[in-house]
């Protein structure tokens, strides 16, 4: 597949605080790649240096024509985090002028906007004073603003934040949809469950560095081990004697243990020690979910070292 | 530069199609012609109420020159005969409003003194205008005397003081009039151009904080670049400045030229203009750039500090020097104000439209320092815009702006 946008070594500090480093990843035609991370990891700024409004102090960054060193901003939909429109203008009149700014033709403008219009359910509102429209409403003109000019990458931070359900639902056809015709996207989010439903690859960063980055199934596959969880009483010593056994992380009365990759679950089980006291017990995998919070929460359970190359 | 151009087109489309902006447009020329043409109103429905009536009582056959005068002297009075005595005259005022009795007999030849009876309600001016009576009764007593028609009017041609200038010209009272105007009227119009970009302008800080109030900075910085957009919100206020003075041409010129005995058109186009229009539009460009620049740091208008405020009023300035400039158009004060490059764009059109001798030299420095400082402050403008259009929610300080410029 065709790489649309390449991150090599990317880096920057505001003052003396070290915002990003060191970060590399691709974008592919036709996938969707997510970038993840908790509030303040440094998602925002990585995307603000790719998009030009920000200037990296280390690293390069490459779009597929690489001869070129200017951005192709015409190629490219953007939806930033922090987003608005002019608020005393009527919704035509802003898609079309930003339309215009990527020199997209003006008659193919007005019938796409009518279009993408009335698939957000905004079908009439074209005429209407942007400040009339509810919030939701305002992110769906936003959205369509990015995708009118039909780009080759898009990149889209936090495009979930703020949505109902429903609206949730309408963006993540869209944006699948955008994908399937070829439309490279990057997407930031740190709503793990929307990213583990449409993402192709993920890359999770914390504190401005890498910590995951690979395609989904691997990263699942590799990361999401087996966890078993025992209510009842049990010495902490005798839990951390089981074999398998990696980490415990024991309140009160429940205690929940986590599994080496190579568990065979049915196996574990048979040979768990009489005098254990099981009230209740559970085995699963570790989602994405938790994968996330305890790398927020610095709790170590992934090796920062380990990495699945794409 | 054709991004600049698209941001420049859309500021224009905006603004045109907002309400608030299109009624600015039409009324500031109609709030001019309203301050100039409505006490004119009064002034003519005043005239006939204001009208005296004089009664005069001429026993010495001189009434058709008194009328005479009165009517040269544009006095608005009604000027009517009588024979009524002066014992009956103090009743007959009584019941009159605005009105004099004048009694005009042989006492003009014995003290030179006739009483004048005039009703309450009556213009205090009346008693000064009344004189002006006095000049054909004085001819009669010259004519009395036996004198010649040259020795008459040696006498009553009298004695005045005139005021006379060092450095009088050669030219004629009318010649100087002309020259005068030839400056003032584009002084005049250039002054009226810079005000009104210069307003217009003072929207380009509205437009850049609601760039960052309505956070859509980085979605329209996803096409662009900082800089063009700078560009195309300068020269896009710069257009709908200009609209502005040419509505107030169309509105008002006409009346002017209507109501004023000048020839305003002829003195307008004449070549003092394109340097009063130059010096007009750099001052334009100087406070945009200010404006631009300010209003990236700002995210809201009345959360303005000190130091926005501040740099709002720098326009103002000139002011300060207006005074002294008009006492003393080549003075110290007029100097300094056109060598400061906030107040020279105002002084320098005032004074040139005051001076009769163009400092050239002084023009040239003023003009020189104008230029430089126009392109230092588009330099910092658009490092500080670059940063400040993106912090949204909070005003920057001048710390923080200092540290953008040394950036």
């Amino acid at each position: 597949m065709e790489t649309m946008l390449t991150v090599e070594n990317l880096g920057k500090s505001f003052k003396d605080k070290r915002i990003v480093s060191n970060i590399s990843f691709e974008v592919k035609k036709g996938e969707i790649m997510a970038l993840l991370g908790p509030n303040g990891a440094g998602k925002s700024t990585t995307i603000r240096n790719i998009m030009g409004i920000m200037y990296p102090d280390e690293g390069t960054i490459t779009f597929r024509d690489k001869g070129k060193k200017d951005i192709p901003r015409n190629k490219i939909g953007y939806l930033p985090e922090e987003r608005g429109l002019y608020k005393n203008v009527k919704v035509m009149d802003i898609l079309l002028y930003l339309a215009e700014l990527k020199d997209y033709p003006l008659d193919r403008a007005k019938e796409r906007a009518l279009e993408l219009l009335k698939k957000f359910d905004l079908e009439g509102k074209d005429k209407v004073s942007v400040e009339e429209l509810s919030k939701g409403m305002g992110q769906k003109v936003q959205f369509i603003a990015a995708i009118l000019h039909e780009p080759e990458l898009l990149i889209l931070d936090e495009p979930f934040s703020g949505l109902d359900p429903v609206s949730q639902e309408l963006f993540k056809n869209e944006i699948r949809g955008l994908a399937q015709n070829g439309t490279a996207i990057l997407l930031s989010s740190h709503q793990m469950n929307l990213v583990e439903e449409m993402a192709d690859r993920l890359f999770l960063i914390h504190r401005g560095t890498k910590v995951i980055y690979g395609p989904l199934d691997d990263v699942k596959k590799q990361y999401a081990n087996f966890k078993c969880t025992i209510h009842g009483v049990n010495e902490r010593s005798l839990l951390e004697s089981l074999p398998e056994v990696e980490r415990v992380e024991q309140k009160e009365e429940t205690a929940v243990l986590y599994l080496s990759k190579d568990v065979q679950p049915a196996t574990w089980l048979k040979n768990l020690p009489t005098q254990l006291d099981v009230q209740e017990l559970s085995i699963d995998r570790i989602s994405l979910h938790e994968i996330f919070i305890d790398i927020a929460t610095d709790k170590n359970l992934l090796k920062r070292e380990e990495n699945l190359d794409a | 530069m054709r991004n600049t151009k698209k941001v420049a087109k859309w500021e224009i489309k905006r603004n045109m199609k907002n309400k608030t902006f299109l009624i600015g447009l039409f009324i500031s020329p109609i709030l001019f012609l309203a301050f100039y043409l409505i006490p004119d109103l009064f002034n003519n429905s005043d005239e006939d109420a204001v009208s005296t009536t004089v009664f005069v009582n001429d026993q010495l056959g001189v009434y058709e020159n008194l009328e005479a005068t009165v009517q040269q002297a544009g006095a608005e009075w009604e000027l009517q005969p009588t024979d009524i005595s002066e014992e009956e005259a103090a009743g007959a005022l009584e019941s009159e409003a605005n009105s004099a009795y004048v009694f005009i007999d042989e006492r003009a030849f014995d003290g030179g003194v006739l009483p004048v009876y005039q009703s309450e309600e009556i213009s205090p001016l009346f008693m000064n205008e009344v004189q002006l009576l006095g000049a054909p009764l004085q001819a009669m007593q010259i004519e009395e005397l036996g004198l010649t028609p040259e020795e008459a009017s040696v006498i009553t041609q009298g004695v005045v003081f005139e005021e006379a200038s060092a450095n009088a010209s050669a030219e004629t009272e009318a010649g100087m009039d002309d020259a005068f105007l030839e400056r003032i009227v584009p002084g005049i119009f250039a002054a009226a151009v810079l005000l009104s970009i210069v307003f217009t302008g003072m929207a380009i800080f509205q437009s850049a904080s609601q760039e960052k109030k309505d956070k859509i900075a980085e979605i329209i910085l996803s096409s662009l670049t900082p800089g063009e957009l700078m560009q195309g919100k300068i020269i896009g206020y710069f257009v709908l400045g200009i609209i502005q003075v040419l509505v107030f041409i169309v509105l008002v010129l006409p009346v002017l030229v209507w109501k004023i005995d000048v020839p305003i058109l002829e003195y307008l186009f004449v070549p003092e203009l394109a340097l009063m229009l130059v010096i007009a539009v750099l001052g334009y460009l100087l406070f945009a750039a200010l404006f631009v620049g300010i209003g990236a740091t700002m995210a809201d208008i009345s959360t303005a500090g000190n130091f926005q405020g501040m740099i709002m009023m720098l326009p103002f300035a000139a002011l300060i020097f207006v005074g002294p400039v008009f006492n003393d158009p080549s003075g110290i004060w007029a100097q300094v104000g056109s060598y400061i490059p906030f107040t020279s764009p105002a002084i320098l059109i005032l004074r040139l439209s005051l001076l009769e001798e163009w400092p050239w030299i002084e023009i040239i420095i003023g003009l020189a320092i104008l230029i430089v400082s126009v392109w230092v402050f588009m330099k910092l403008a658009g490092k500080i815009f670059k940063i400040g259009i993106l912090m949204y929610g909070k005003n920057a300080t001048p710390g923080e702006i200092w540290k953008w410029i040394r950036a």
